[in-house]
């Protein structure tokens, strides 16, 4: 671990960012929300900020963009369109723990298995990722019911934690370490007092969090209670207040679904889209012949607790749900999955 | 690295009419394609978009390809449009195909209703080619009406394939000139002379007549790993990466589209 002051961190963004597009986080004044954001000038814009909780756009949408062509067909070479200097290299700054762990949890989906998207892959290949310590807790943010904390722990190329002054930083990766071991020049070793400030702030937030998460089941004794909750009445009531936007799976750190469609480029040209896709709009299971296995709004919020915390702890072995609470913020219903929790656990209880 | 999304181009050959509704056509993509029963491809049509189907031809044949399609929506719609030679494209196969190896050695029950033949003519070729590795494969099949039957000229041939081979069919109403069965395909599995305990049933059809034949299996003596049932969903990607072909957990591109019922049977609405 060293310590870097936060004129010298500025400086090994901008040396970073010649190696490719640097994303960060940026406040914005009136709604205090943090955006990543694509900066190419220095100094950094005076908004810029390393503090505070998770940003506005999930990590997930670096890998796996809103929409883009995946296909430009009939072409002399179908591999042109996937070939790695096509892509750019990026850099995210300020990446929380519950988006660093989503994002593992899309790699699993997206490059594990039997088949690899490519286009997924290369651009994971090609990022690097600098986390960041929340030094708040935001209202929805319940990361620690699903066991995760609120400074990054693992899978990230270099983390910084804020502290007066500058940050501690650490690597995470093979790459984060020869950052650090290229630009020495930057870094100190950490003063004394420095590691006990970054962990006085790490346990405020976590005491902020778990008092503001009191009286919440933590997750992971939901996939057993869901289970027991198949057609229990209570999709009903929570899917009564849904009003189907699909702003829940889009915001979601760990939802990947995306959905493939054509289009003419000319006459004789054709391309093929991916654009990413929400379980909780009507058309997204229905057939040809409108068959349609989700046909209620019911059976699709359902859809989504089951495929984040019963499905997928099948298949791929984990709850694809890490707490950030972008859902809650977003849903204009006020639907908040916590009282989902509540319910459901309280039902099944009795 | 590989495009996965990449339809490889295909030339429609011949376009054979089935019924009013249904047609085959003859596909020949620029490079040869092997697939094993079962398996589906991804079928483009240019500008249009893509539509999972599983093949109706033998799986020994790579150069060429048969794909038997109803006529029931948009990308069916552009299909049945076409004339030979025109240029479509082909993704796959995907998917884990008929069990074969389950159904070694076994009183093999094939179900079909309506299109839903058209993947089980692909298993039936499979299973002709090597009749003598199965005690007994008994075709049963259903249709609406006489003109809705499916591949017609070839039940003969299939029936005299082989000693341990049958073929027996039936439409769902009364038609003026049949004189064969009537009755949803399930009559067929009444007073079934299969051996039960040695049996697997493979099915593919319109989702109600799975649930039908599903109960009646079932009420004659199957246990639900002896039945196959080739699932319907939307898909996309075909690789278990885009989320929309879930039957509970399982993904139908990877892990079916044919699933064993004993896996799915907990899943609510799993006949939709």
């Amino acid at each position: 671990m060293k310590f870097i002051d936060s004129t010298n961190f500025e400086r090994l963004l901008k040396k970073l960012s010649s190696e490719g597009e640097l994303f960060i986080p940026v406040r914005n004044e009136d709604t205090s929300k943090i955006s990543l954001e694509r900066v190419e000038d220095f100094p950094l814009p005076k908004e810029t900020s390393f503090d505070g909780y998770r940003t506005v756009e999930p990590l997930k949408a670096f890998g796996q963009l809103l929409r883009y062509p995946v296909a430009e067909y009939p072409s002399p070479d179908a591999d042109e369109i996937t070939s790695e200097d096509k892509f750019p290299s990026c850099i995210v700054v300020g990446a929380r723990a519950c988006d660093i762990v989503a994002m593992q949890l899309v790699d699993k989906v997206q490059v594990e298995g039997e088949f690899t998207d490519p286009f997924y892959k290369i651009r994971r290949d090609k990022m690097l990722v600098i986390g960041a310590d929340c030094t708040e807790c935001g209202k929805s943010c319940f990361c620690n019911l699903l066991g995760n904390k609120p400074w990054p722990e693992r899978d990230f190329d270099l983390t910084i934690a804020k502290i007066s002054g500058g940050f501690l930083i650490e690597a995470g990766s093979e790459r984060g370490e020869k950052i650090i071991e290229q630009y020495g020049e930057l870094f100190t070793e950490p003063r004394e007092g420095q590691i006990e400030a970054r962990d006085e702030i790490r346990s405020t937030v976590e005491k902020e969090l778990e008092e503001n998460n009191r009286g919440y089941p933590a997750a992971e004794g939901l996939p057993e209670i869901i289970r027991d909750a198949l057609t229990d009445e209570i999709w009903d009531e929570i899917s009564a207040r849904c009003v189907e936007c699909g702003a829940c799976t889009n915001i979601c750190p760990t939802c990947y679904c995306f959905l493939l469609y054509d289009q003419k480029t000319d006459g004789e040209h054709f391309q093929r889209i991916s654009t990413w896709d929400s379980c909780q709009v009507t058309g997204y299971a229905r057939m040809a012949g409108m068959l349609n296995p989700r046909p209620r709004l019911t059976d699709r919020v359902k859809h989504r607790y089951y495929h984040k915390y019963d499905y997928l702890v099948l298949s791929h072995h984990a709850i694809y749900c890490t707490g950030c609470g972008r859902c809650i913020d977003t849903c204009s219903a006020g639907i908040d999955m916590r009282d989902t929790f509540r319910q459901v656990t309280e039902k099944v209880a009795r | 690295m590989e495009n996965p999304y990449y339809p490889i181009d295909t030339v429609v050959e011949d376009i054979i009419v089935e019924t009013p509704t249904i047609k085959t056509f003859v596909l020949k993509p620029t490079r040869p394609i092997s697939f094993r029963a079962g398996q589906f491809m991804q079928l483009t049509v240019p500008g249009v978009g893509e539509a999972p189907f599983t093949p109706s031809s033998s799986p020994s044949v790579s150069e060429r390809m048969e794909i038997t399609v109803l006529r029931t929506g948009k990308v069916t719609d552009a299909l049945h449009e076409l004339e030979p030679g025109a240029r479509v494209g082909l993704r796959g196969p995907f998917g884990k195909g008929y069990p074969m190896d389950t159904l070694e050695g076994k009183e093999v029950l094939i179900v079909g209703g309506g299109v839903g033949l058209a993947p089980l003519r692909s298993l039936i070729y499979a299973l002709l080619e090597r009749a003598n590795k199965y005690k007994r494969i008994s075709i049963k099949y259903g249709a609406r009406l006489p003109e809705e039957l499916c591949f017609r000229k070839e039940y003969d041939e299939w029936d005299k394939a082989a000693p341990n081979v049958d073929f027996t069919n039936t439409i769902d109403v009364p038609a003026p000139g049949w004189t064969g069965r009537v009755g949803l395909v399930t009559v067929l599995l009444d007073g079934l002379d299969v051996k039960i305990e040695d049996s697997i049933s493979v099915s593919c059809g319109p989702e109600i007549m799975l649930k039908f034949v599903t109960l009646k299996l079932l009420e004659v003596g199957y246990k639900p790993y002896q039945i196959y049932l080739s699932m319907n969903r939307k898909m996309s990607c075909g690789m278990g990466k885009c989320g929309r072909c879930n039957v509970g957990h399982y993904y139908l591109c990877i892990d079916g589209p044919d699933m064993c019922y004993d896996k799915i049977k907990h899943v609510p609405n799993v006949f939709g």
